[in-house]
């Protein structure tokens, strides 16, 4: 809104060229792509950076959108968390609270023992180190918050401002400024000018799925996904040996990060065969990830090792011999089970355990995923456990190899966030155990083309904003069980609103030049998905389910998603291939290409 | 003329997300406030309206703020019923959040409207600024934390203000722009402490003859009077039938308060009764008189009569008179040169005389300074330097509204956004003034702007952890001492630039 002055006016200090100075480090990062030198702006949130082409700095930009970002995530805290008053279990804020509760107060070998029933720790152990720093600060404000099984359930209101604040403090220590660089380099890389880049960074900040699920209904997503970019950021920067850091450490926050593993891999191992073996640098980037394995594993090893020693047991409340190990119970014959060693491996094993729980069904709720929508037609759960399995596996290798395979041989940066989000996209459809919640996990990389080459234009715009506000439908059952229909709605709208997607209008959908049948085409599809979204909320207002069916639009909800992602998954990965121009061109229809432009 | 980016319709969706955000936030008493009303205006005959007293928050603004409260009232009917009965006192249902909440966001697109009149009378080079202003105004940290957090109308009347304001610019609107504020008036009569400009203004503009004061346009007298009579009457018309004129008087201006409304509003009230702390310290060396019976009374920080230890009383009658003193000197000039923008300084510094002078004001009030200032900092680079510590003090000083650790980010993140991205607007908008700078005064708001930082951290996060409970008056004394010293600063500096331009 900081306007440039039009009017002949002799300004105190000199105009600033510092601007202009950042903004043109070489040619192609001068203000001269296309969305930037229109003489109206395309959208609602291109209209509120407007004032800021060309003059203002991106050092006076950034701390405004970093404070009105901010304002929105902690105006939608105001609202309730998962489980508020929701007894006897309560939500995901009590397993979060709980988890500072039993880090602060246990020793470190029972974190992954104790009370599995309530809550038990069933995260990777950078959670349990955040949660043990989060709580040990809590505890200086307020002992009670985090006492001993007497803090279970607690809706202390500070508490929850404290809770609220851990989120958007870790937020902001590692999204923001992961997504910030991020953004910085992969404009620069495909050549986008330095205004089109904040209007995408505050774009991808104001992304309603994280903020609701995150601020809204408390997790701590956005750490994990913050150490994603950052590794995705070190690919871009060429720091491969810290990209491997930082993704250890998404895994080791989050385990949902497995569900980039593979292209990190592909990209890594690409960049030390293509274009010439670099035995070198694998072995480095080999050395370093496991090095870090073993940081990260390191408290919780230690910690073992002197429990043990001061005798204290994992699980005291249990009598009798110990008991056999969670998984790979043929190990145990070959270990000594009075080894020095022994109570370490248990430890790990158990943390293996809690973390990837292969004993639950291939679903819980219900999820928009492949498995959850076929279950619609055939009832897949009355076959064996084993089969459904083997299934989820071939069927998710197979939706993930090829974009990986595009990223082996082409380990260019510009593809990385399409890599990342088609075989995001493959997880979330196709593997076991899925949550509703994991769909932040694809639409991260997938928002973040907004800040590529063509990132603003129509066509990229459509089709992110088309996975996202489909990804926030998705999630709308799990954010009405705690009431919170009105962050839903407000978030949402607001961001469509703000990229001129629907339903607040139609513009993304007809541009000049390109190709009409591929424009129509694609308004027919987004159409028809967003007139059922609209259906659908309808009906969830003035219906009942039937008696008989009473999860009748959930199950709906479930089956449209899951089709949708299932369009956005096919999009994804043809633009990668298209993108990477992997195919030869002979190959490529005219369909293809046209999607690129 | 090509559009502004970002258009006001813009702004006003946005912001109308985060305040729909905000609903779950923490409500004042004011909250009640209303819902008594709308339970008083809907389930009582009109007669009974202010008798009224189940509920000690009476109904204490003038019948059409009743009147628009009554329409309210029917769409809450079909909401939540039980919001409407008297008895039903500390009533809160989410559905009455939700009403209540709503309308005020609805209500404000009235001010909305006349921001956009006012983009609209503006042309050529001002356009931009009149639009910086009118989001400015928009957006302002105090209708929200004001309005939004703490709960009132104010964007719905400041919007009649501004449009009245706006009327006035042109010479064929001036009738409606005066009969518009006799309607706001008759609303909330905290506005008539710019009456005495839009008396003096619309009497030589008006009801004068340009040429000379000697001619009264008699046409014009009989407009405006017949005008003024249809809108009071419709006002007062019906209470006047049945004699409950000095009933509603005595609601609308409750003399028995006390001078200073709490500690808070930073006028040169806030700054006598500091001056007078500090006193009570010293006055053993320097041998005066302290009176015992006022050492307990001012540091609580509660609402109540203050008694000073050892500066004279000051009654009713002085505030008044010092007031009046201070609106009459702007308004000699704008009766000699009765152009729009004297106009505006001349509301702008009878806003400044009635808030820095005035008896148990409230330190919301502020922001019948900062709104029609808003509408001519932009004019030139000494009017800015005038605007900017009065941006930082007005706001900051609303900061004691909101208490609960919830709202704390909200109140100071949104000013200081707000702060950083008008100041550094407004800066690149002004035009240069053909006159000299003056005094330093650009020295003083930097180092005014800059002190507002630690004074920030101390106030909301030290003292709880140096002190803990105790002198909590303590925050409370530094933020209006220090928002007083740039009310009164801001106010010297814009006095000689509207005397010098």
């Amino acid at each position: 809104m900081a306007k440039p002055s039009p009017s002949p006016h002799k300004p105190r200090r000199k105009a600033k060229q510092a601007g202009a100075g950042h903004a043109t480090g070489s040619s192609s990062r001068n203000v001269s792509a296309a969305e930037s030198m229109a003489r109206v702006p395309a959208f609602p949130l291109a209209a509120f950076l407007w004032p800021a082409r060309g003059t203002v700095s991106q050092w006076e930009l950034l701390p405004l959108i970093l404070m009105a970002v901010g304002l929105f995530r902690w105006a939608a805290g105001l609202w309730g968390y998962s489980g508020f008053e929701k007894p006897p279990m309560f939500g995901d804020y009590e397993a979060q609270r709980h988890w500072m509760e039993i880090t602060t107060h246990l020793p470190v070998s029972q974190w992954y023992f104790h009370d599995l029933e309530w809550w038990g720790l069933d995260y990777p152990p950078l959670t349990a180190y955040h949660s043990w720093l989060c709580g040990k600060i809590g505890s200086l404000i307020d002992p009670a918050w985090f006492a001993l099984f007497a803090s279970r359930g607690s809706h202390d209101p500070t508490l929850k401002i404290f809770m609220r604040a851990t989120v958007v403090v870790s937020e902001y220590l590692v999204y923001v400024p992961a997504v910030v660089i991020f953004v910085r380099r992969y404009s620069r890389l495909n050549g986008v000018a330095t205004w089109s880049a904040a209007v995408a960074l505050v774009a991808i900040l104001m992304q309603p799925a994280t903020i609701l699920i995150d601020h809204v209904h408390f997790q701590y997503n956005t750490v994990m996904l913050g150490l994603v970019v950052a590794s995705m950021s070190s690919m871009l920067a060429g720091r491969n040996l810290w990209a491997a850091v930082f993704f250890v450490g998404a895994l080791g926050f989050k385990q949902m990060a497995l569900y980039y593993a593979f292209s990190v891999f592909a990209y890594l191992l690409g960049s030390c065969v293509f274009p010439r073996i670099n035995l070198p640098r694998f072995i480095a980037i080999a050395s370093v990830t496991v090095v870090s394995f073993a940081i990260l594993l390191l408290p919780l090893v230690l910690g073992t090792l002197s429990d043990v020693r001061r005798g204290i047991d994992t699980r005291p409340d249990l009598d009798g011999p110990r008991p056999p190990l969670p998984l790979f119970q043929g190990l145990a014959g070959y270990l000594d089970t009075e080894g020095f060693y022994y109570p370490v491996v248990e430890q790990l094993i158990q943390m293996v355990h809690r973390v990837f729980p292969f004993a639950r069904g291939l679903f819980e709720d219900k999820v928009a995923n492949f498995w959850c929508a076929l279950n619609v037609v055939v009832k897949i759960k009355k076959y064996p456990a084993e089969l459904l399995q083997q299934g989820a596996l071939v069927a998710t290798l197979a939706s993930i190899i090829p974009p990986n395979l595009v990223l082996f041989f082409r380990p260019r940066k510009d593809l990385l966030p399409l890599a990342f989000a088609s075989t995001a996209w493959g997880f979330f459809l196709f593997s076991y155990q899925v949550h509703e919640k994991s769909v932040l996990v694809p639409l991260a990389p997938m928002t973040l083309l907004l800040a590529g080459s063509h990132g603003l234009s129509k066509t990229t715009r459509a089709w992110v904003g088309f996975a996202n506000i489909l990804g926030c439908w998705t999630m709308f059952p799990l954010l009405e069980r705690v009431d919170l229909a009105v962050p839903y709605t407000v978030l949402t709208l607001l961001w469509a609103y703000l990229l001129g997607l629907p339903p607040t209008s139609l513009a993304a959908y007809f541009h000049e030049g390109g190709n009409t049948w591929t424009q129509w085409a694609t308004l027919f599809v987004h159409g028809s998905f967003y007139l059922l979204m609209a259906f659908w909320h309808v009906l969830v207002k003035f219906l009942r389910p039937p008696p008989d069916k009473p999860d009748l639009w959930v199950v709906a909800n479930v089956g449209v998603g899951a089709a949708g992602f299932c369009v956005c998954y096919a999009w994804c990965l043809a633009r990668l291939v298209a993108q990477s121009e992997i195919l030869p061109r002979s190959w490529v229809g005219k369909k293809e290409k046209s999607k690129t432009q | 003329m090509t559009e502004i980016y970002p258009s006001l319709t813009q702004c006003a969706v946005v912001a109308a997300a985060l305040k729909i955000l905000l609903f779950p936030a923490y409500k004042s008493t004011d909250f009640e406030v209303h819902r008594n009303w709308l339970a008083i205006t809907n389930s009582l005959p009109l007669w009974e309206w202010y008798y009224e007293k189940t509920s000690e928050w009476t109904l204490d603004y003038p019948p059409f703020f009743a009147y628009f409260e009554w329409v309210m009232s029917q769409v809450a009917k079909l909401v939540d019923p039980a919001m409407l009965k008297v008895y039903n006192v500390d009533y809160d249902s989410w559905q009455t959040i939700y009403f209540q909440r709503f309308t005020v966001i609805v209500t404000e697109l009235l001010l909305v409207y006349a921001l956009q009149m006012l983009v609209d009378s503006s042309h050529g080079a001002s356009k931009r600024a009149a639009q910086a202003a009118a989001v400015s105004i928009l957006l302002s940290p105090g209708l929200l934390i004001i309005d939004h957090i703490h709960f009132q109308y104010n964007g719905c009347m400041y919007g009649v203000l501004i449009a009245s304001l706006v009327l006035a610019r042109n010479k064929s609107t001036l009738l409606w722009s005066s009969l518009l504020f006799a309607a706001l008036l008759c609303m909330k009569h905290i506005y008539l402490y710019l009456a005495p400009a839009y008396f003096v203004f619309i009497l030589r503009a008006y009801c004068l003859s340009p040429k000379s004061i000697f001619r009264i346009q008699f046409l014009n007298c009989l407009k405006l009077g017949s005008g003024m009579a249809a809108i009071f009457g419709a006002a007062f018309g019906p209470f006047a039938l049945k004699g409950q004129i000095p009933q509603i008087l005595s609601r609308l201006f409750p003399f028995s308060r006390g001078l200073c409304h709490a500690y808070w509003a930073p006028n040169v009230w806030a700054m006598y009764s500091f001056v007078d702390r500090v006193l009570i310290v010293l006055a053993p060396r320097l041998g005066l008189p302290v009176k015992e019976g006022a050492l307990q009374s001012v540091t609580r920080g509660l609402v109540g009569d203050t008694a000073f230890a050892v500066l004279p009383e000051i009654t009713p009658r002085v505030c008044f008179a010092l007031t009046l003193l201070f609106q009459t000197i702007p308004l000699l000039k704008l009766f000699l040169q009765p152009t729009w923008d004297n106009f505006i300084g001349a509301v702008t510094l009878c806003g400044y005389a009635s808030f820095l002078f005035g008896w148990h004001v409230h330190e919301k009030a502020v922001l019948l300074v900062i709104i029609p200032f808003s509408l001519i900092a932009l004019r030139d680079r000494r009017y800015l330097g005038a605007f900017r510590p009065l941006a930082v003090a007005g706001h900051v000083s609303l900061f004691p509204l909101l208490f609960t650790p919830a709202e704390f980010p909200i109140k100071t993140v949104y000013t200081v956004f707000w702060l950083v991205l008008f100041l550094m607007a407004f800066d690149r908008l002004a035009p240069a003034s053909s006159r000299a700078r003056f005094f330093l005064f650009d020295r003083f708001s930097t180092l005014y702007i800059t002190v507002s930082i630690p004074l920030i951290v101390y106030c909301s996060l030290l003292h709880g952890i140096v002190f803990g409970k105790s002198y909590e008056f303590l925050p409370l004394m530094f933020t209006s001492s220090y928002s007083a010293i740039g009310v009164v600063g801001s106010w010297v500096g814009f006095l000689v630039v509207y005397f010098t331009s």
